[in-house]
């Protein structure tokens, strides 16, 4: 049996003559939660909706559960869960009826009773109609009917857009929940960094479609870093480090924001220039994403963990 | 026991370093005490909303500071400097008897004096019988 829930191998797809995803080679272990973060339009519904068999790459593959995308069987579809952007329902249908049509596709493996404490828990009822449902309430029935077929992979495309904090953490706990059971693995895509700290192991991060960052959430948190390197005998004309991402000259003082770059090498370059000993700066999640992510001096380049 | 682990992301430090400096401090304060059991990964990580591996990670960095002593199937526990090479979950079980002893003892309406000696009175009894048994032999 593959170690890998999913991995994409050069897994491109254009729409008219923009490459929505381009090149993305990445693989996520089985039994981790997976962040897949971007701004929007770097194309993580077009890699998720690939992954899925939804839509047909251009160049590329994908597998699922060692399967591949394209030919998912229905052994391997029963698998998995998919909660799509936005919770989009039948909504002419009640939760029932929703709950009968999706248990025909995983027919083994529906736990009706879960599914019915998720709906007694949300205080929904099995007899009102998807379109009378709020978006909060679409989201939790959206949830309930994730969960009921016990997933061995659950892939959730910006589950928590839109919703307030109490459904957000449902969601959050219902991942944790999941994720505790052997074997489980859980891909995910968002915006909100701090949920993504919260539960994910991994980290991707995609920008116009192409790779950036596949790395450990804490790997991550550790290799993109700033430092403050006071300068008292003029500003180098060129910062040439490795791994710089951006560069802020004051008056004096010249800030640095690097990814994967060593005490020691921040170090020797500065003795070089002449600049006095590093001051780090603390940095959220938040300031790493965007430093890692917004345009600037340095060059784009791909950091890749261990 | 008494612990309370509040964590919030978008923090400058990551999750699992907030557990760690959270229980250090319970430490130091006393709040924990040798032998207190920290509740279970798979617990503490259903409370706090968290990635498991977060809270597992954050117990092994404790317990390579020699904070707590993790013990395979039974728990982690708060590491007592004085006993460090003993095992903390079999203390931890001794604790718990004692616990009940003097429970039964309180309820008999003994007061904690009685309790003491009546305790010194028995382990001297019991050390000089175990001493005389090492003579005969």
């Amino acid at each position: 049996m593959s170690e890998l829930a999913v991995r994409t191998t050069g897994l491109t797809k254009y729409f008219g003559g923009a490459a929505a995803v381009d090149h993305l080679t990445l693989s996520v272990p089985r039994g981790c939660i997976y962040g897949l973060l971007g701004r929007n339009g770097a194309g993580k519904t077009t890699a998720i909706k690939l992954m899925l068999g939804l839509l047909h790459p251009t160049a590329g593959s994908s597998e699922l559960l060692g399967c591949d995308s394209r030919r998912l069987t229905p052994e391997v579809r029963g698998r998995i869960g998919y909660v799509t952007e936005g919770h989009r329902l039948p909504r002419w249908m009640t939760i029932a009826a929703l709950a009968r049509f999706q248990r025909a596709f995983f027919p083994a493996r529906w736990d009706e009773g879960l599914f019915g404490e998720m709906l007694d828990y949300f205080r929904l009822s099995a007899g009102r109609k998807v379109r009378r449902l709020s978006n909060g309430q679409r989201a939790q029935v959206s949830l309930a009917v994730a969960m009921a077929p016990d997933p061995d992979l659950l892939i959730m495309d910006d589950p928590t857009l839109g919703l307030d904090v109490v459904i957000r953490r449902q969601f959050l706990e219902g991942m944790i929940q999941l994720i505790q059971r052997r074997g489980k693995t859980i891909l995910f895509s968002s915006h909100i960094l701090g949920d993504v700290e919260r539960v994910a192991d991994r980290i991707a991060i995609i920008e116009r479609g192409a790779l950036r960052a596949d790395c450990s959430l804490n790997e991550f948190r550790s290799a993109v870093r700033k430092v403050r390197l006071a300068v008292p005998d003029g500003m180098p004309d060129e910062v040439d480090i490795p791994g710089l991402l951006h560069s802020r000259r004051g008056e004096s003082e010249l800030e640095l924001t690097l990814v994967g770059v060593s005490d020691g090498q921040v170090e020797a370059w500065a003795d070089q220039v002449g600049a006095a000993r590093c001051k780090p700066v603390s940095m959220t999640l938040e300031d790493q994403f965007i430093e890692f992510t917004s345009p600037g001096d340095g060059r784009l380049f791909e950091w890749e963990g261990e | 026991m008494a612990l309370w682990i509040e964590i919030s992301p978008g923090s400058h430090e990551p999750i699992y370093g907030q557990i760690v400096s959270q229980v250090d401090r319970a430490i130091a304060m006393g709040e924990l005490l040798p032998g207190d059991r920290l509740p279970a990964v798979r617990k503490l990580a259903a409370e706090l909303v968290i990635n498991p591996n977060t809270v597992a990670r954050a117990y092994m960095v404790l317990d390579e500071q020699g904070l707590v002593v993790s013990k395979t199937g039974s728990g982690t526990f708060v590491a007592d400097p004085a006993m460090a090479d003993r095992d903390a979950a079999e203390l931890n079980a001794l604790s718990e008897r004692i616990d009940g002893i003097i429970a039964r003892a309180m309820n008999m309406g003994l007061a904690a004096r009685e309790i003491t000696r009546l305790f010194a009175a028995r382990l001297k009894a019991f050390t000089g019988r175990r001493q005389g048994g090492q003579k005969d032999e």
